[in-house]
């Protein structure tokens, strides 16, 4: 098996480059063990919340946030790449439509109620931007365990606004028609609401107990592949905004952007592989030149010339820390920074609080090339992006898929060069 | 200001002072419990969960040894709800004298420990994981005991007898009238209250904290001696009977299987302060190195958790002086505070272990019986446990048989341990709690695997509901949960387990945004 690139892993990092290098007329090929954080996160595109104090315009805060934290991802793409990685997926995913821009965060209900930055946020998440208040009824599916629409409402109605105004926020639970199961996962529940007649009797229930004005909430099992036609049917019907809240993994809207994505991918000539485990590498002269990949029958080598690991971070398995307390990049084996060594501290008594390994990663070069502590590049084909990459705290941060966007983006274009530069 | 009167008044609400309230409500005394914080929270919450069958100390110390054995076999018969039966191993390992098996089986003979040779290919048969290269092997009859839930067997017994429990209630004073204890001073924790406890007698089941108590009393010169141990539950049953080391008792030479988890243990180091329990990088190192030796690819398991407890090692600088108390010891010490101290209606009960807390209990009781003048039989010893009355042992499949019953009609809360929104909503009204520790303790939510990271937000979501909570406090109750969570997983976090947390945070932090809820 030959290409002229080796992605591995399929999250949103992963996914973008598969799509933008296939595009750019590369061969490419996305192996990837699991089936992808997109999975498990939500399809917000948070760019950054917190620096540590709250962000209100990211494009505005990132210039500082960068000189500030030379060792964060962002420093290595910069705050153009950021910016131009948002519109390529606005262009790129219409059906999800995505809003916002770096000009100005959103504030959007989490499913605790609390009002969480977000930089760029699905179209049928957007009318639960809680920066100007509003009414508020938050709707609850019975058979959903995953969303509590009173606890989220009781902490809207104190969520402090920023751009003045008033908010008002209620709850009620309606008991959707899924006979014969109490327990529906988020994507279960998504496909019945798929279901015209479902819908149109969930869309009468909310009716009769809708006041006046109200904007209508909802945990984010809108649809999955038909969810632009259920979001619409929903808001013509209900005469008012409708938006999703992300509720616990797995996330339905970032199976809808997977699923986008994976179909780009195949249109424009590249391909996934979900399941395979890369298991080692071969090298020559400073090059890899394979990686082995156990299909589960056989060992099969993928030969390339380009690689890039976006394989995630501790949460994905592609960083890990061994029981004599050593981390290891998982897949390649490159050397982690920002890492504890061992016996140092790891993680501190305070749960929200600063952790000393929580930044630990691959460290890369401004061509997100991997790199040693002394900064020599590693491998010359060898880039990395997303969560892998050292230095960030997503979560704390709210970063995450920001930090996947840009630096996957930025990787796929120093590849699609290097592939073109070598024809 | 609240008055409560009282016969008995017990001060701590470990298995001791709910086996006291126990003892003392089912010889007709009303009796009432203080703890300061939730039931079962210090030592008796904080060790393995082992079910001493004698054997650990048959060498050592054959008198506890005989103790074990007794109170094996009553509370297997009293409290079978809350025990499994694993049975126990006592396996010479390439690093144990080999010179101790004999002397081990012997000791066994003549503590009254039932004890069999077994074949080590027999034993690895039936513990496959256990290292190939143990060369002796003995079985005896220890099991697994889950602490918390003989605690509040216990205590529903005694309510059954009109005992009553105030958990949450920090006794800030002891009463006396003159010479004689007549009760003590209390503040609610909850609610800021002082409530005042009239008692005809007042029983010190503090345990670690027993000196404290004992100073309030005006009762000086008891020393008791933190001695901090460390325990880590390993994802899994890693064995299906507890395990030991046949050698003197010593540090990291125990596995006790018990629940859906494997917990190694001990270590023994002397400490200042009981209610400050570091834990060490050293000490974590040397409890799994431990257990790779006796179930090799021990640390490739998930760790799931370390807690440290206290042992109370009783010490009286008077020991000279007064016959009825003793030098540092592993067995209880009942203080007799009148011939101590000459102040009556005070006693104090420290020392001991799990195993024969029914027998500490009654020993106190006889003894308060004893000075009151009053002659009525301990029965605690024949009567089952709320719960234990059929006399089945607790089977770790029981709770999979539960949930299949109401696999289409009940939601599935905690995926780990198998609690359903019935099961949840009813510990919280039954124990009338906002705390989600508390429902922890109770139901074991949140204590598998993933560590809370689905079912706790779950948890709060309905706990809102149920008790009516504004989202501050519910907030607060997440929070709460989260950073006591916290404490007990991030010096053990690696491997597959730090990336369950990570993925853990990612919910609590990237999509829910817990740490920006108001509190």
């Amino acid at each position: 098996m030959t290409f002229d690139c080796v992605v591995i892993g399929a999250g949103l990092a992963g996914m973008t480059a598969g799509v933008r290098i296939a595009e750019g007329g590369a061969r490419v090929a996305v192996i990837a063990k699991g089936v992808g954080s997109l999975h498990l996160g939500g399809a917000t595109i948070d760019v950054l919340g917190y620096a540590p104090e709250p962000v209100d315009s990211p494009r505005a805060a990132l210039d500082d946030f960068i000189a500030a934290n030379p060792d964060h991802p962002y420093a290595r793409v910069g705050t153009n790449a950021v910016s131009g990685s948002i519109e390529w997926l606005r262009d790129h995913l219409p059906e999800i439509g995505f809003v916002g821009d770096l000009d100005a965060n959103l504030q959007l209900p989490t499913a605790v109620g609390v009002a969480k930055p977000s930089a760029v946020v699905p179209r049928s998440m957007a009318a639960g931007d809680l920066r100007a208040g509003g009414d508020f009824v938050i709707v609850g599916l019975e058979p959903l365990k995953d969303f509590y629409p009173a606890y989220c409402a009781d902490n809207l109605a104190v969520a402090p606004l920023t751009n003045g105004g008033s908010l008002r926020a209620r709850a009620i639970s309606i008991a959707p028609p899924v006979a014969g199961e109490a327990d529906v996962s988020p994507l279960g529940l998504a496909r019945r609401l798929g279901d015209p007649e479902t819908r149109k009797e969930i869309i009468r229930t909310i009716s009769n107990r809708l006041e006046p004005g109200e904007t209508v909430g909802m945990p984010a099992v809108l649809g999955v592949d038909d969810s632009p036609a259920v979001w619409t049917d929903l808001s013509e019907s209900l005469g008012t905004g409708v938006f999703e809240i992300p509720t616990l993994p797995p996330s339905v809207p970032g199976i809808r952007v997977f699923r986008k994505l994976l179909s780009l991918l195949r249109s424009a000539g590249g391909r996934l592989l979900v399941g395979p485990e890369v298991l080692g590498m071969e090298a020559e002269g400073g090059r890899v030149t394979a990686v082995k990949v156990d299909t589960s029958t056989r060992i099969v080598e993928y030969r390339a010339a380009e690689f890039l690991l976006a394989s995630g971070g501790v949460s994905a398995g592609g960083i890990k820390l061994g029981s004599d307390w050593r981390f290891v990049e998982s897949v390649l084996g490159l050397p982690v920074a920002l890492a504890p060594e061992p016996g140092g501290e790891r993680f501190l008594p305070d749960y929200f609080g600063e952790q000393p390994a929580a930044r630990a990663g691959v460290a890369v070069d401004d061509a997100l090339r991997a790199v040693d502590s002394e900064g020599n590049v590693i491998y010359e084909n060898v880039r990395v992006a997303g969560a892998t990459i050292a230095g960030s705290e997503p979560w704390r941060e709210k970063s995450g898929n920001g930090i996947a966007l840009a630096t996957g983006l930025a990787a796929a274009d120093e590849i699609l060069e290097s592939v073109k530069g070598g024809d | 200001m609240q008055t409560i009167e009282t016969d008995v008044l017990v001060i701590g609400g470990g298995a001791t002072g709910a086996g006291v309230l126990r003892d003392a409500a089912m010889r007709g005394f009303k009796s009432v419990l203080v703890e300061r914080t939730d039931l079962s929270m210090g030592t008796t919450g904080r060790f393995h969960g082992l079910l001493h069958s004698g054997g650990r100390y048959v060498v050592k110390d054959p008198e506890a040894a005989h103790e074990c054995i007794v109170e094996n076999v009553v509370l297997r018969k009293i409290a079978a709800d809350c025990i499994e039966d694993t049975g126990g191993f006592f396996v010479t390992t390439p690093w144990d004298d080999p010179a101790y098996a004999d002397k081990f089986h012997a000791a066994c003979v003549q503590s009254g420990v039932p004890v069999q040779e077994v074949d080590p290919a027999e034993a690895l048969r039936r513990e496959p994981r256990l290292n190939p290269d143990i060369s002796r092997v003995f079985e005896v009859p220890d099991a697994a005991i889950d602490s918390w839930k003989t605690v509040w067997s216990c205590v529903r017994s005694a309510q059954e007898y009109g005992a009553e429990v105030f958990n949450y209630h920090r006794v800030v004073g002891i009463n006396r009238n003159g010479d004689k204890v007549v009760g003590a001073r209390a503040i609610n924790e909850l609610s800021g209250e002082d409530v005042v406890f009239d008692a005809a007698f007042t029983i010190n089941a503090s345990g670690a904290w027993g000196a404290q108590i004992a100073l309030m009393a005006g009762c000086e010169g008891i020393t008791i001696l933190p001695g901090k141990g460390i325990m880590i539950a390993m994802n899994h049953r890693l064995v299906n009977t507890v395990v030991n080391r046949c050698q003197m008792p010593t540090d990291g030479d125990i596995i006790v299987p018990i629940r859906t988890v494997s917990v190694i243990g001990t270590t023994d180091i002397r400490v200042d302060d009981p209610d400050e329990l570091f834990i060490t990088q050293d000490e974590v190192d040397r409890m799994l190195d431990d257990g790779e030796k006796l179930v090799p690819g021990f640390k490739q398991s998930r760790a799931l958790r370390v807690w440290a407890g206290v042992r109370p090692l009783f010490k009286d600088d008077r020991a000279s002086a007064v016959a009825d108390t003793r030098d540092v010891s592993r067995s209880h010490a009942l203080v007799d505070h009148q011939a101590r101290d000459g102040v009556s209606g005070f006693l104090t009960i420290t020392g001991g272990k799990f195993t024969s807390f029914r027998l500490m209990a009654e020993d106190t009781v006889s003894r308060m019986c004893e000075q009151l003048g009053v002659d009525v039989e301990c029965r605690t010893h024949e009567e089952p446990l709320a719960d234990s009355e059929s006399g089945k042992f607790y089977w770790l499949g029981s709770r999979l048989v539960a949930r299949e019953k109401n696999l289409h009609d009940e939601q599935a809360i905690c995926e780990c341990e198998l609690v359903t929104k019935g099961r949840l909503i009813n510990a919280i009204e039954r124990r009338d709690t906002k705390d989600l520790d508390d429902i922890r303790r109770s139901l074991r939510l949140g204590m598998g695997p993933c560590q809370g990271g689905f079912c706790i937000y779950r948890a709060t979501g309905i706990l809102h509901g149920v008790q009516k909570l504004d989202g501050r406090a519910a907030n607060a109750s997440l929070h709460n949960f989260l950073q006591e969570r916290w404490k007990g997983v991030h010096p053990i976090l690696y491997g597959d387990q730090l990336r369950q947390a990570r993925l853990d945070d990612w919910i609590f932090q990237g999509l829910l945004d817990v740490e920006h809820a108001p509190r």
